[in-house]
């Protein structure tokens, strides 16, 4: 008997599935990936390299049907998983198709920056997917090893959860409009600066130059190109949309240089940096732009303005792999 | 800012500008010029929101005779969204002939592709090594 009935879904359907250990994992995503594939839905699992390898095994024939794609690659800036999700239903939900999806985007080892960008864009998802068509999208949560916050946020973010084999409507899900309501999670206050300037319309050059000077310091020589292209984005909508300027200060920590934009606008567009920008010339790429570039991206939007951080580290981020297309 | 093209029609003055490098245009950041063989112009510099406005105007002089127009941009050391999106602009509103951009330095190929500009009817990337 089917944990996950193939009954169809009305509207876009976010369920966490709270799993303990491996053995429950494969109890809990099995049957809703075979359901879905006998069903004739395209199924997409974005998880572990390892998990992945779990399933093709517990899926055997079945695996055939299923796309699969490395979280770790996705993922590894969380903002490029919901352009992702849309590629993935643009792309196999025509004419309105169901479609199903797993994705793990938390798991342990995300450093705590890592793991607060990924519980926004669990909110994100409802906002991004919610008026559209409907699709199932199950999101893996593992409780052995992740903090009891952690699932308690899980809680908040998804309107369904399954546990034990028992799905349930959350009580403390928030909703929809909570779900893209401006995100003003607070910032951990960084150690000394490196480099901190006031900037006007006059002074995208000196940025660049100040940037660039502290990513080769840094050792991210390779990177500083893509770091100065993002910055200089980001410091063009201070002079533009953000009162015409902004502070700029630079830090490391550890093998990251992390550049931050103060300003005085208002960011009150919650995906306005994970949708793939229209083909229309003027339509807006900045934001867009520095979450294809930088490891992570945190935007916050506070009473007395728009925070943006861009974090660039060392070593080279995994790109998003290409889904392959269903046949 | 100021722009130094327009105007040119007589033959020694068309000769006096390519003899002087033909700049169309310069601040301290950018430096336009003319190019004869093939026809366009060389973009040698920076470019972000403060000068992207040159793009247009240095086209603007460079109309041609609606063949192809050939832009060297081997020598842009950095180029923002708003220059890119000058450049799109400017390939999209000529009545013929595309726009061809040569030397385009590999992060600006990334930044055009992620930005979904990569692949448009009137904006050709070639993969030579600069115009010239």
């Amino acid at each position: 008997m089917s944990t996950f009935p193939a009954s169809a879904v009305e509207k876009f359907r976010h369920e966490a599935l709270l799993y303990a250990g491996g053995a429950d994992f494969i109890t809990g995503t099995v049957p809703f990936i075979r359901d879905g594939v006998r069903a004739g839905e395209p199924v997409l699992v974005v998880e572990s390299v390892d998990k992945i390898e779990l399933l093709r095994v517990a899926l055997g024939d079945d695996a055939s049907a299923v796309l699969f794609a490395d979280m770790a690659g996705v993922g590894a800036n969380p903002a490029r998983i919901i352009p992702a999700w849309h590629d993935f239903v643009s792309r196999h939900g025509a004419a309105g198709r169901r479609l199903r999806g797993i994705g793990e985007p938390i798991w342990k080892g995300r450093s705590p920056d890592e793991l607060i960008e990924c519980q926004r864009h669990e909110s994100l998802l409802n906002v991004a997917f919610g008026h559209g068509q409907p699709w199932w999208l199950l999101c893996p949560y593992d409780t052995e090893r992740l903090d009891a916050a952690v699932i308690e946020e899980a809680r908040r973010s998804h309107e369904f959860v399954t546990e034990r084999s028992t799905v349930k409507a959350s009580d403390i899900f928030r909703g929809l409009e909570a779900s893209g309501a401006p995100f003003d999670v607070p910032l951990p206050e960084p150690g000394t600066a490196l480099g901190q300037m006031a900037f006007g319309p006059n002074d995208l050059a000196a940025i660049r130059v100040l940037v660039s000077r502290h990513a080769r310091a840094a050792g991210i020589e390779a990177r500083a190109a893509e770091l100065v292209t993002a910055l200089n984005e980001v410091a063009t909508n201070s002079i533009r949309h953000g009162g015409g300027s902004g502070t700029l200060r630079v830090w490391q920590e550890d093998s990251t240089l992390v550049c931050e934009v103060r300003d005085r606008g208002r960011f009150d567009k919650p995906l306005a940096d994970r949708e793939r920008p229209s083909v229309s010339v003027s339509a807006p790429r900045g934001l867009w732009l520095a979450n294809q570039l930088c490891d992570l991206v945190q935007i916050r939007t506070l009473p007395e303005g728009t925070v943006v951080r861009l974090h660039m580290r060392r070593r080279p981020q995994q790109h998003l792999r290409v889904v392959p297309a269903v046949n | 800012m100021e722009l130094l093209g327009g105007g040119r029609d007589s033959i020694d003055d068309r000769l006096d500008a390519a003899l002087e490098g033909g700049i169309v245009y310069a601040d301290k950041l950018l430096v336009v010029t003319r190019t004869e063989d093939p026809t366009g112009l060389c973009f040698a510099g920076e470019i972000d929101v403060s000068n992207s406005h040159a793009v247009a105007e240095s086209l603007s002089v460079t109309e041609g005779d609606g063949a192809d127009l050939h832009l060297d941009l081997s020598g842009l050391s950095f180029c923002d969204i708003s220059g890119i999106r000058s450049l799109v602009d400017a390939a999209e509103t000529r009545l013929s002939g595309r726009l061809m951009l040569h030397g385009l330095p590999e992060l600006l190929q990334t930044v055009m592709k992620a930005t979904g500009w990569s692949e448009l009817p009137n904006l050709h990337i070639c993969n030579c090594r600069g115009a010239r």
